[in-house]
């Protein structure tokens, strides 16, 4: 895509360098801009975008573990119908007891995205009102879309394996044992899984 | 809208039309629902051409295919001698485990009626619970061409032949980091490579290193059992790549140029010392002493070194290594890739005694009863002759003995007609050295081209090199002239005969074909055998030797407890990895018998 | 006289409703005052089982989360892994993949002129679009082998190519289809009963719909013209001859007025597709999947279902496995916020056909 076709997707991001504090910025391709900025501005970015560039449709919101960084991404995915851009406004806060506002004031099917994330993530929305039960029922552990939650551990713990297939056998194990090999321990995390 | 829509209503009722017309539903079971010729049904697999390598049933991810043994399939190398079991109570017929099958035995088939009233029956082993119906009713597959199976080897740089013959540097040029990566990417972490690589190695692992972009954990897991992987990723006879499990429909993993690649890649970083020099256990003074510092005598005195043992090897040439040293030609091996890994093992307290030899230069008695333990590695020195009229005329010579002179650094005269007989590794060796010195070199064999015991990929490096091979000939007689110099080989033409017990077919002389192939020099390359008489007969009486080896145990320890051996004169694979792996397993074996 | 306000459970199993869910209605007689959209009935959890599986296992959890028609979670899963490692797919898979996309549109269309029609106690109808779509789930099961779940549209293309005798055999089904679709009219759009069920009901006001995140037939039903095949065009569709309908209106009438003019248009997609298909291959193979890792980055994309747009948002972190695979249904917004908002007034005899007239579906709100 040559440098002139994206000429709307750079004006938004002018625009917007213009009046708020980017931690990052880019034209991702066409039809795709995106901007990083801190929490604190999310609700000043989405009101402009929708009130004064007609980003006027949510079309997305979402959440990503970073558990190495200690910190959530959440990212609102927004929908110029002329222009025909999505806007990403992505933000990170932290993992532990990480708050964003709420809002579905702008939008009200932000509520819907909102709970979910409260619900599987444990992240908090200043003011959000809805019920705090959504996808889940009568859950008591750890909201399950953190990475710290060990689905394969859980399954193991609430569920019985079926009997009758206890026979079964590792392939690498099996021939390592019709020879002498001894492999060492730091190699096994090499071996596959 | 009119309350009474006339239309509305009348235009429903001309459904009715459709009283009469034949149904679009069929009755079963009287007709039963043909199955499309794609269709994922239940799983077929054919169960000898299965290799159990589990590919289905890492793959599944729902879990649902176990490895399981099941009677008459019995292990060996190659195949694991389990096969998949699939639960059809967790199976959504995704077909991935059709898709990555590398040998294509598994599929789906047209058949999906399966009614039971005992769960337990949803467990069933494709190919035995539906032996009859299984193989006609296969509809979903893989071929070469849709399995997600790589079977393209990433090819090897390497010089091209004319320029090859001009010098000898090295002619393969190795993986670069790309390359390797990508090459290392198509292993499917199987492990039934293992059981063939006679040291052992773990290479699924150090293969999976490589390909997550860890070098230094792949040369980690390479020195756990290997003490000269730069050695056998230039030459190692690689073993395990014929039974690696893309060979069933492509290209072998290339194993040994992977390791090549790890170790090439920390030639002088820092990390080597770290990994060659690992924590040495402190002295616990016991004494070994090693004979032969070829690759089973060296593998022995690095890791009896790394284990706090006292090392002395007694070696009667200048230079470690053995025959691949002496015997291995500098274009597949350099000198200094050798030293390199030599001087490793100096480093951590291997000491090496050079130009003695044992029996001459020293006692063996004297060796054995000053050590804990002895381990001889003294392979095959000497070299078998044709046993044709002619051989002591000046030009005809053996091959390992025109080799070992080169390697050393010396030249020998043999003109610039070269005749190379035999098939096998050290005759293709001898052609091509012999074409790095300018001869013209023509290999006799007596069997075909497609018998020949050396690697593919020699015989293929030789052709390039402008090798010429005449198979199916047998040398009768050396000629020579006057001054008893060779002039020409006398050979005969030989038809292949079917070996009626179902061997490989057998070369016969066809009379009267006869002929004279004007040469200035013979070079035999048929075998070697060992030299022992460096043990005092009293002793020798005690060893058994049977066919001219050493007969070892398990533990590579002979039938006098203190003296061990590997080795060539040891084994019958006779190649490095065998050697390596023999030292290995009697370092195991000393250091149990010693520190219990 | 104030009428008293009683609680009515409609669902978790309720034939008027697709798949399984449950909308709490609080009524005075006859008349809706508040709806609450109670889900978790279909949650399995895919977008978590996605993070421990590599990334093609997780290609064949995601046709899943749609029934009659999973084959756009399967393209919009493949797209975003292919703009994120940034490989190429052939010409040939992308009329494959279109192709496939309109014939499962059908599919869809001939099940939702089921699902209405029955809502409105009309069962004949969807005996009859029921039984033809199975003529469709021939074709998919000659082109994938398997009728529901195709996993066929994977990264890189598509898994096989066209069956020999396919492409006869679809146009021939198309014809047939075509020809049915009068035979549907007269039972269903000219009967007066399906209009006077339709028509004023379920009102989306124009001004709100793309603020509130209506997408698909809905939205276009509104009048408003937007179909991500023209407004982001992805595989070829930009190169394909077709037009978006859009109809004021906004009730249930209207959504069904574009649906049936949307069906005939896919009919005609499938032709132009089968049509302008390159040769050549199908698929750009992936490396051994057990090792192959995407680089790290994101995508969305999107695509138009029959129910309207699909987005897929992709994260991965270098590994071998996605990092995050979020996948947002047309019902996430037209089942939990859009639909609480529109049941309010209306009859509870009403409930279940407006909700077959947006295309709820639960499995894509919980997933
Ligand atoms: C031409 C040629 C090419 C080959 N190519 C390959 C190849 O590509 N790949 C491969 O894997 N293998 C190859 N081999 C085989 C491989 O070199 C041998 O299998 C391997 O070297 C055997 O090791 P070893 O430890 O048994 O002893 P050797 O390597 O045979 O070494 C024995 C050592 O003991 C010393 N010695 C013997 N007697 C005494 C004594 N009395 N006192 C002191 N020292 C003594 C010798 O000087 C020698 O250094 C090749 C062999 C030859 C001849
Ligand atoms: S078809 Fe799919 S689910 Fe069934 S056993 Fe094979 S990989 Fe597993």
């Amino acid at each position: 895509m040559s440098e002139n076709k994206l000429n709307k997707e750079q004006l938004l991001l002018d625009l917007l360098k213009k009046k708020f504090i980017l931690n990052e910025s880019a034209v991702r391709r066409a039809k795709r801009v995106e901007v990083k900025v801190d929490p604190k501005e999310i609700i000043p970015v989405l009101l402009y975008a929708k009130e004064n560039s007609r980003y006027i449709s949510f079309a997305h919101m979402s959440c990503v573990d970073w558990i190495e960084d200690g910190e959530f991404e959440v990212v609102y995915i927004l929908w110029n119908p002329e222009d025909k851009i999505n806007l990403f406004v992505k933000t990170r806060i932290s993992r532990d007891n990480g708050v964003l506002p709420n809002i579905d004031f702008i939008w009200r099917q932000a509520n819907t995205y909102e709970r979910e994330i409260r619900e599987m993530f444990g992240i908090q929305f200043e003011g959000l009102v809805g019920r705090q039960e959504f996808i889940l029922e009568d859950w008591e552990h750890m909201p399950p879309m953190r990475r710290d939650f060990d689905t394969a551990e859980f399954v193991k713990k609430t569920y019985f394996k079926r009997p009758g297939r206890e026979d079964a056998k590792d392939v690498r194990e099996f021939v390592q044992e019709r020879t002498d090999e001894e492999l060492p321990d730091f190699a096994k995390k090499y071996s596959r899984d | 809208m009119a309350f009474f829509d006339l239309k509305g209503l009348l235009s429903p009722v001309t459904g009715l039309k459709q009283f009469g017309k034949k149904p679009h539903t069929i009755m079963f079971p009287d007709v039963a629902e043909h199955a499309s010729d794609r269709y994922r049904g239940l799983h077929f697999n054919k169960l000898e051409d299965c290799i159990g390598c589990g590919n289905c049933s890492t793959i599944c991810m729902n879990e649902a295919i176990d490895m399981i043994q099941i009677a008459g399939y019995e292990g060996k190398k190659g195949d694991s001698g389990l096969r998949p079991r699939v639960d059809n109570g967790r199976c959504c017929w995704c077909a991935l485990c059709v898709e990555v099958c590398p040998t294509g035995s598994l599929n789906l088939t047209k058949d999906y009626i399966f009614v039971t009233p005992d769960a337990n029956d949803f467990l069933w082993t494709p190919g035995i619970d539906n032996k009859e119906k299984g193989e006609e009713n296969i509809s979903f597959y893989s071929d070469k061409e849709t399995s997600l199976s790589d079977y393209s080897r990433v090819p090897m740089r390497e010089l091209d032949g004319d320029v090859r013959i001009q010098s000898f540097a090295e002619a393969v040029l190795g993986y670069n980091e790309e390359e390797a990566r990508k090459e290392a990417s198509r292993c499917i972490s199987c492990g039934l490579c293992t059981e063939s690589c006679p040291d052992h190695m773990h290479i699924p692992e150090y293969i999976n290193a490589i390909a997550r972009e860890n070098d230094e954990d792949a040369l980690r897991i390479i020195y756990d059992n290997n003490p000269l992987p730069e050695m056998c990723g230039k030459v190692c006879t690689r073993r395990c790549e014929d039974v690696c499990a893309m060979t069933h429909r492509g290209d072998a993993i290339a194993i040994r140029w992977l390791k090549r690649y790890a170790t090439e890649t920390a030639k002088n970083a820092e990390i080597i010392k770290e990994i060659v020099n690992p924590e040495i256990k402190e002295a616990n003074g016991k004494k070994i002493s090693i004979i032969g510092a070829g690759p089973s005598g060296l593998t022995a005195g690095y890791y009896l070194a790394l284990r706090g043992f006292d090392v002395t090897i007694y070696e009667a040439k200048a230079k470690a290594g053995g025959m691949t040293f002496y015997g291995i030609p500098k274009y597949r091996l350099p000198a200094e890739s050798l030293e390199k890994q030599v001087g490793y093992m100096q480093s951590i307290g291997v000491k090496i005694n050079f130009n003695t030899r044992v029996g001459k230069d020293i006692d063996f008695k004297e060796i054995y009863n000053n050590s804990d333990a002895v381990f001889m590695g003294v392979g095959f020195e000497k070299p078998w002759t044709l046993g044709i009229t002619g051989e002591d005329l000046n030009g005809s010579l053996q091959a390992v003995t025109y080799l070992d002179v080169i390697n050393g650094g010396g030249d020998m005269e043999i003109g610039d007609k070269v005749a190379v007989i035999g098939g096998g590794n050290v005759a293709i060796d001898a052609a091509r050295v012999a074409r790095r010195k300018g001869a013209d070199v023509t290999i006799v064999y007596r069997r075909r081209v497609e018998d020949m015991p050396a690697d593919w990929e020699e015989i293929e490096g030789a052709e390039d090199e402008g090798v010429h091979i005449m198979p199916q000939g047998i040398p009768i007689e050396v000629i020579g002239d006057k001054n008893g110099k060779v002039t020409g080989l006398k050979f005969a033409r030989a038809e292949m005969i079917p070996d009626p017990d179902g061997g490989r077919p057998r070369p016969k002389q066809i009379e009267g074909s006869e002929e004279i192939m004007e040469v200035t020099s013979v070079i035999g390359a048929i075998g070697q055998e060992g030299d022992y008489s460096f043990i005092p007969d009293d002793m020798k009486n005690q060893i058994k030797i049977e066919r001219g080896r050493f007969v070892v145990d398990e533990n590579k320890q002979t039938t006098l407890p203190k003296l061990f051996a590997g080795g060539d004169s040891a084994n019958r694979t006779a190649d490095a990895i065998s050697a390596i792996a023999d030292g290995f397993r009697a370092v195991k074996a000393i250091e149990k018998m010693l520190m219990k | 006289m104030r009428e008293k306000t009683t609680t009515l459970y409609l669902g978790p199993q309720h034939p008027g409703i697709t798949g399984n869910m449950m909308v709490k209605l609080q009524v005075q007689g006859d008349t809706v005052v508040k709806a609450e959209t109670h889900v978790g009935y279909l949650h399995r959890g895919f977008e978590k089982l996605m993070e421990r599986r590599n990334w093609l296992q997780s290609f064949t959890i995601v046709c899943r989360i749609c029934v009659p028609e999973p084959d756009p979670n399967e393209e919009n899963y493949s797209r975003a892994v292919e703009e994120i490692e940034g490989r190429e797919v052939p010409e040939r898979a992308k009329y494959i993949r279109v192709m496939t996309l309109e014939l499962a549109r059908i599919a869809t269309y001939l099940l939702w002129y089921g699902g209405q029609s029955g809502s409105a106690g009309l069962y004949t109808m969807g005996q009859w679009s029921v039984g033809d779509r199975n003529y469709i789930l021939d074709l998919f099961e000659d082109l994938t082998g398997g009728r529901i779940y195709h996993m066929y549209i994977w990264p890189g293309g598509v898994r096989r190519d066209l069956p020999k005798g396919f492409k006869d055999k679809a146009l021939r089904t198309m014809d047939y289809i075509e020809k049915r679709l009068d035979d549907y009219d007269k039972l269903l759009f000219e009967n007066s009963i399906f209009q006077k069920r339709a028509k004023g009901v379920g009102i989306i006001d124009k001004k709100k719909a793309v603020e509130w995140g209506v997408v698909g037939p809905p939205l276009r039903g509104c009048g408003i013209k937007s179909d991500v095949r023209i407004d982001d065009p992805y595989e070829v569709y930009d190169k394909l001859d077709f037009e978006v309908p859009a109809m004021e209106g906004g009730d249930v009438w209207t959504r069904a007025l574009i649906r049936r003019f949307e069906i005939r248009q896919s009919i005609n997609l499938v032709r132009q597709a089968l049509d302008k298909m390159p040769g050549g291959e199908y698929y750009n193979k992936i490396p051994n999947p057990h090792k192959w890792t995407i680089p790290a980055g994101d995508a969305f994309v999107k695509t138009e279902s029959a129910r309207g747009e699909f987005g897929y948002y992709m994260v991965s972190d270098g590994g071998n496995k996605p990092r995050r695979v979020h996948v947002k249904g047309p019902a996430y917004v037209h089942g939990v916020s859009l639909l609480e908002n529109l049941l309010e007034g209306e009859n509870i005899a009403d409930v279940s056909f407006i909700m077959n007239s947006l295309g709820t579906c639960p499995p894509e709100i919980e997933r």
